[in-house]
């Protein structure tokens, strides 16, 4: 029975394989097992996953308690469509190569953007400072 | 020489005494640390007495009362009651030093088998004490504090494998903080741990002296039974305390916590509980009864405030509420313990309640049975959560309840779990717990203000729901919808809390009782300082202010309705009374008082309308104002609108205005009308002026058009209306019909802004005044 029509509560999302996304960018996949009022999260056999352009690779975690402050959103997965998915599944040495690669990448472009936007005289706060906010 | 000699040698005495005391020094280490030494490994101990209790446990459930188990207690029974006799005759039983070494005495002595007496004598009891006193002893209980949970629990079949203890939590003292929540903060804690816990009472015992939280028992407490309370039921077995009644300790959330968790039962020095409720209660590790513990628990927890010395914490088993009264309401904190109660008990239909017993025997606690006040659940919220409780109720009845069917329902049951070993390990309680909180979340004081949105979206909702409902054939849908319940507001005030004992007051700051952390003060600076375009900002500023003022008064106008039809009869003159002296004062910020004028100023309104909001402002206000009112407003913008144009070229807001604009026209006699055409077109202009340039701002704006339009329509419609009305040979109205023609043939169609809406009677209109071919012209311009 909906236990409160009209609003949205975790109680029903219990037991279930969700896809939790972080504030720090990572993303968990999980059961759900156990909330409280502040969303904090129990998650059951959990795997972090990393995406990488089509690539993805699975790192196993375990038991995750996340303080619901830190959820940005989260969702059930399908358990029949979840093997449904164009990305491809890689080893996680593979992945974290990616993601290392790719983590390069974006610097090197971002220094030569801050080079450019310096050549000319403007300056780009620097993202860290604004935090989240 | 040896040391010896020289300075002994002069007192043989002296060194007689050494001797002695060496010989006693040895006899100590002896019987400390050698062989004589009684074995005080207090771990042992704590071992040998945990094993016990639960031996002591096991052979409550399916014996009787203590008393009935002779058979267990053998010979070494005797010998031990003989030494606790001895002891309860001991009148030092407060000192800590004298219990130690009574007690360190006895563990020895008592077998690894069964001893249940330990729980018989009061005395014994009473010994058991709390770990305030700092001492090792070896209690249960301060062990059981410090190491992980011991698997008492493993008995317990039904219990889920999976369910753990929490750790004690700590907190602060809690020093002129908000109220206790009824609701424990955090996550709600396992229900049936040891209850022979000694809890480590870690803060210092204000006694709040702030009466227990009002907005939460709004009746007396002779109705209510709320932990505190409970303490100072009149007829309690516990009487025998030193707390005076006029204190109602307020439970701090630790104390909660640590009464949920389980909390040791004990024994309040006049020992007047009887060992078999005793033994009853701490036999009740398992969980069995688990909710009968802690809810009876809570009423003894208020003890454990003690402003007098020589504190112990202790919790009297409650032998006391007889069974009347626990169909009263307990208080707020006990509510949980109230749901977890049914909901344990209802999941453990086979547990049996001892008649023998005097502790009273619960009955099938009734969803009634919750208490009537709502300060907690709105009834519908209750109802839902019933709902559930029934549900799961009935889910564990077939399950437990039918022997034959017993396999049946287990495999599938046992199947589900197969599937997923590692459901449901947030029992349903705590979803109803969680569930319940956010419910109460919802509860407020004025459901309009604090949820507008909800409302008006709930409202809208229903209306289309009875509407379907009208259409439909069918019975009428019970849908469930969640409301936002409304509770009353109860004023409290709150008053700091007060040390007992301690000299003069102690000014902490809370969140209740905040301290001024700044000074902030206005400092307006003096005029010549100021440059011109500070002075144009701080207009600007004054205008804003001026704005959010009148809107504020504006959406208190626009409820009143509402409020009205909620309101009795007697209070509804007086609320259309502040409804009036609203609007009034909505219509003074908007032209500006200005007390040494006859006439005021349009500048005030003027920058008002410069601005978006204030725009939208007028727009609304409109339908509220008198006739008169409104009129002069339409005159003040009509006058100004060129400027008013040129301000909006960017926002591009005041077509808003039409339509409240279009509702005043309708209401204007037609000599306001002419004034109003007059305004517009600026006709007291030298005549000679080959342009109007009022008129084209006019004309090449759509508002402005479309006001026009308006205007004139309105005009004709009263012309033809008033047959012999005199005011239409009027020579104003006729100029100002020629004038306005003239300007509309003159300029060219791009230039002609594009009306909102072009009335219909404006071609005869302008029949009354032009010739055919001009009329031709005009038409194909419209």
């Amino acid at each position: 029975m909906n236990y409160m029509p009209g609003t949205a509560s975790l109680i029903q999302d219990i037991d279930k394989k969700h896809l939790v996304l972080l504030r720090d960018g990572r993303t968990l996949i999980g059961f759900l097992r156990s909330i409280d009022q502040f969303a904090n999260l129990v998650l059951h056999q959990t795997v972090e996953r990393i995406h990488v352009g089509k690539k993805y690779g699975d790192i196993p975690r375990g038991i995750f308690v996340v303080r619901g402050e830190n959820v940005v959103l989260l969702g059930e997965i399908d358990l029949e469509k979840e093997s449904d998915t164009p990305l491809q599944q890689v080893s996680i040495e593979e992945i974290l190569e990616e993601q290392r690669v790719e983590q390069q990448a974006k610097q090197e472009s971002e220094k030569l953007k801050v080079q450019a936007l310096k050549e000319r005289g403007l300056s780009v706060p620097r993202a860290d400072t604004l935090d989240e906010y | 020489q040896s040391l010896e000699d020289c300075p002994l040698d002069e007192d043989e005495d002296a060194f007689q005494a050494l001797g002695e005391e060496d010989e006693d020094i040895d006899q100590f280490n002896d019987d400390t640390f050698g062989a004589g030494a009684v074995d005080d490994d207090w771990q042992e101990a704590h071992e040998r007495l945990a094993e016990l209790e639960d031996k002591a446990g096991l052979s409550r459930e399916p014996d009787g009362p203590i008393g009935n188990d002779g058979d267990v207690l053998g010979d070494p029974e005797d010998a031990l009651a003989e030494r606790l006799t001895r002891l309860v005759i001991d009148s030092e039983l407060e000192d800590p030093a004298i219990m130690q070494a009574v007690h360190t005495r006895d563990p020895p002595q008592q077998p690894g088998g069964l001893n249940s007496s330990i729980w018989d004598s009061s005395a014994v009891l009473r010994r058991i004490r709390g770990p305030l006193l700092a001492q090792d002893m070896p209690s249960v209980s301060v062990l059981d504090y410090a190491l992980p949970q011991r698997p008492p629990q493993a008995r317990d079949e039904e219990r889920d494998p999976s369910e753990r203890a929490l750790p004690r939590r700590s907190s602060s003292p809690i020093i002129g903080s908000p109220p206790v929540r009824a609701v424990p903060i955090g996550t709600p804690p396992k229900q049936a741990a040891i209850p022979n816990f000694n809890q480590q009472i870690l803060c210092p015992k204000p006694v709040h002296i702030r009466a227990t939280m009002q907005q939460r028992y709004p009746t007396p407490y002779g109705e209510r039974m709320s932990p505190n309370q409970l303490c100072n039921v009149p007829n309690s077995s516990l009487l025998g305390h030193p707390f005076p009644h006029s204190v109602s300790p307020v439970l701090t959330h630790l104390q909660r916590a640590q009464l949920l968790g389980g909390a040791q039962v004990k024994l309040l020095p006049a020992g007047r509980m009887s060992p078999s409720q005793f033994a009853r209660v701490s036999g009740l590790v398992g969980n069995p009864l688990p909710s009968v513990n802690p809810k009876l628990l809570q009423g003894r927890v208020g003890q454990m405030m003690s402003p007098a010395g020589g504190f112990r914490a202790f919790f009297g088993a409650p032998p006391a509420p007889p069974p009347s009264q626990l169909p009263h309401p307990p208080g707020p904190g006990s509510h949980l313990q109230n749901l977890r109660s049914v909901l344990s008990l209802s999941q453990h239909p086979t547990c049996s309640l001892r008649p023998s017993l005097t502790i009273p025997a619960l009955p099938r606690p009734q969803p009634q049975m919750f208490r009537p006040d709502t300060t907690h659940l709105h009834p519908q919220h209750r109802r839902l959560l019933h709902q559930r409780q029934q549900q799961n109720r009935n889910q564990h009845r077939s399950l437990n309840g039918s022997g034959g069917d017993r396999g049946g329902h287990r495999s599938s049951h046992q199947e589900q779990i197969r599937k997923d070993p590692y459901a449901n390990l947030m029992l349903q309680r705590e979803k109803d717990w969680v569930s319940k909180i956010q419910m109460m979340q919802l509860q407020s004081t004025d459901p309009y203000l604090d949820d507008y949105y909800y409302q008006n979206y709930f409202q809208k909702l229903e209306k289309l729901a009875a509407t379907e409902d009208v259409h439909g054939d069918g019975p009428k849908k019970e849908r469930t919808k969640l409301i936002t319940p409304q509770v009353a507001k109860l004023e409290h005030t709150y008053k700091p809390v007060q040390f007992e004992g301690s000299l003069g007051k102690l000014t902490v700051s809370s969140v209740n009782n905040p301290r001024k952390m700044i000074d902030a003060v206005v400092t307006s600076r003096s005029e010549d300082d100021e440059t011109k375009e500070k002075q144009v900002r701080d207009k600007r500023r004054q205008t804003l202010v001026t704005i959010e003022k009148t809107y504020s008064l504006l959406l208190d106008v626009e409820d009143y309705e509402r409020r009205y039809l909620l309101s009795l009869e007697g209070e509804r003159p007086a609320l259309m009374g502040e409804r009036k002296q609203k609007i009034c004062d909505m219509y003074d910020n908007l032209r500006g008082k200005a007390p040494g004028q006859d006439k005021p100023s349009d500048d005030h309104f003027v920058q008002i309308m410069c601005i978006r909001k204030g725009k939208r402002l007028v727009a609304r206000i409109l339908p509220f104002l008198s006739p008169e009112q409104a009129a002069d407003v339409l005159m003040a913008t009509a006058r100004n609108l060129p400027f008013l144009i040129k301000k909006d070229a960017q926002d591009e807001v005041l077509p808003c205005l039409l339509r409240p604009f279009s509702h005043v026209l309708y209401h204007l006699p037609l000599g306001t009308v002419t004034s109003l055409v007059q305004q517009l077109t600026n006709l007291p202009q030298s005549a000679s002026a080959p342009t109007n340039l009022h008129l084209t701002a006019v004309l090449q704006n759509k508002f402005g058009l479309s006001l026009l339009y308006l205007v004139l329509s309105r005009g004709e419609e009263l012309q033809s209306s008033d047959a012999n009305a005199e005011l239409m040979q009027d020579n104003q109205w006729t100029e100002l019909m020629l004038m306005a023609t003239r300007e509309l043939l003159r300029i060219p169609q791009g230039a002609l802004a594009k009306p909102v809406s072009i009335p219909s009677n404006l071609i005869s209109l302008f029949s009354r005044y032009v010739d055919q071919q001009k009329l031709n012209l005009l038409e194909t311009k419209l």
